[in-house]
């Protein structure tokens, strides 16, 4: 129960830097001058008592305790003053970590209430088909990177290999698959990516045939239409084909 | 051409505009027949109209264009519409990589996770999905990480006109002065 507690506890902070933060309020420390084995101590019972720590940030924390240790033992060893240089409190680092971090979770407060107040107003949607659309295919026209990447996933993922056991070098390049495409663009206008997908025997093949529409989409050789995420990926010529 | 025509075509535009309404697009709408009125002004006339004779929306200037909103009151009404009750709202770790991103843009994850100190996968993910940022380019470094910036959507969802009407971010000092105030 009490194990429970403390995992709930360390699940309200967003990571270290914000536990740090917390305890530097709650103790009302000088964060110019943090007392650095206290703070180590705090830090390392919270994270200890929390042993199911959520996966993905618990490595987070760990490092954040090794950063606390390592400060904490260069500030007992002996200064050796060599000369005139200053010697940078270990501390540094970590304060101005500190600092900039909370300029953000602060604003953070300005986005919650701007969210807030612009959530009771709904924007006049129109209707996403139109008559002017070329074909009703492509309503998407603005294709975004990222959305060309899920749809990739999606796709690739429902391709099966045949399962033939042929065992042979395939040698596919980047600028076959360019001029492949090329040929087919000159005798359709437009291609279907699923389509496409169909054709081919090998993930391979289907990879670097993706990576040559990337590469021609930025060379503006094709254009590349979705009506909606996941769905295909419709390919035809761009500004510079045949260029 | 006259205000109230004009008035007809840009209530009509709005109607069907898929994204903010600019003044450039306006007079591309326009095509040949010129208007020597700026949309601004059109906009001004009808948002008066609409406020005498008591609409359930208004134009609001937003990422650099105008589109119409309901009036916040109707919003109990318009839940029913959507199956989710009320808008889904970010979290706390959405919030401060988007504060990150629509600070310092362009970013890179990388810039991101060594301010918040938290690897900041998920959120990012959940940001893209949202459509709230979108990936700009590359950096030009080593290992060419993506960029991110804030898109039109993310201005529309904090209902900014761009994303300079962002209040400054503050500096440390006063954030602290306040805390000390806060203990007394």
């Amino acid at each position: 129960m009490k194990n429970q507690l403390h995992r709930i506890d360390l699940e309200m902070f967003e990571g270290p830097l914000d536990l740090l933060l917390f305890l530097i309020k709650r103790d009302e420390l000088n964060i110019y001058d943090i007392p650095i084995a206290k703070i180590t101590k705090d830090f390392l019972e919270f994270v200890n008592l929390a042993k199911e720590l959520r996966l993905h940030s618990a490595g987070d924390f760990v490092l954040m305790a090794a950063t606390l240790m390592k400060i904490k033992a260069r500030m007992l060893l002996p200064i050796e003053a060599d000369g005139d240089d200053e010697i940078e409190d270990p501390r540094t680092e970590l304060m101005n970590m500190l600092l900039e971090y909370k300029r953000y979770k602060e604003a953070t407060t300005t986005f919650s209430e701007m969210e807030r107040s612009e959530r009771p107003h709904y924007y006049h949607i129109p209707a996403t088909w139109s008559p002017h659309q070329e074909d009703n295919t492509a309503i998407l026209e603005d294709v975004k990177l990222y959305d060309i990447m899920l749809t990739f996933q999606y796709l690739i993922k429902n391709y099966e290999e045949p399962a033939t056991h042929s065992v042979a070098v395939e040698e596919v390049t980047l600028s076959e698959q360019v001029g492949f495409l090329s040929g087919l663009l000159q005798a359709n206008a437009k291609l279907s990516f699923a389509g496409l997908l169909e054709k081919f025997e090998s993930r391979l093949v289907v990879v670097v045939t993706f990576l040559a529409i990337l590469e021609m989409l930025r060379n503006r050789q094709v254009k590349v239409k979705q009506s909606k995420l996941f769905d295909d990926l419709l390919i035809s010529r761009g500004s510079t084909f045949g260029n | 051409m006259e205000i109230n025509e004009l008035k007809q075509i840009v209530e009509a535009l709005l109607i069907a505009t898929p994204e903010p309404l600019t003044e450039t697009r306006f007079h591309t709408c326009l095509g040949d027949s010129v208007s020597k009125i700026p949309l601004q002004e059109v906009i001004r006339e009808l948002t008066t109209d609409y406020e005498q004779s008591g609409r359930a929306f208004f134009i609001k200037e937003v990422a650099g264009g105008y589109q119409i909103v309901t009036n916040g009151e109707f919003e109990p009404y318009i839940k029913g519409l959507f199956s989710k009750s009320g808008k889904l709202r970010l979290s706390q770790a959405a919030l401060e990589t988007l504060a990150i991103v629509s600070y310092k843009q362009p970013v890179t994850r990388n810039d991101i996770e060594s301010i918040r100190g938290v690897s900041s996968d998920s959120s990012l993910r959940t940001l893209l999905d949202r459509k709230l940022l979108e990936i700009r380019g590359r950096e030009d470094g080593p290992g060419r990480a993506l960029l991110y910036r804030t898109s039109t959507e993310f201005l529309q969802y904090f209902g900014l006109n761009s994303v300079k009407d962002l209040p400054r971010l503050r500096e440390v000092e006063d954030i602290l002065a306040e805390d000390d105030q806060e203990l007394v």
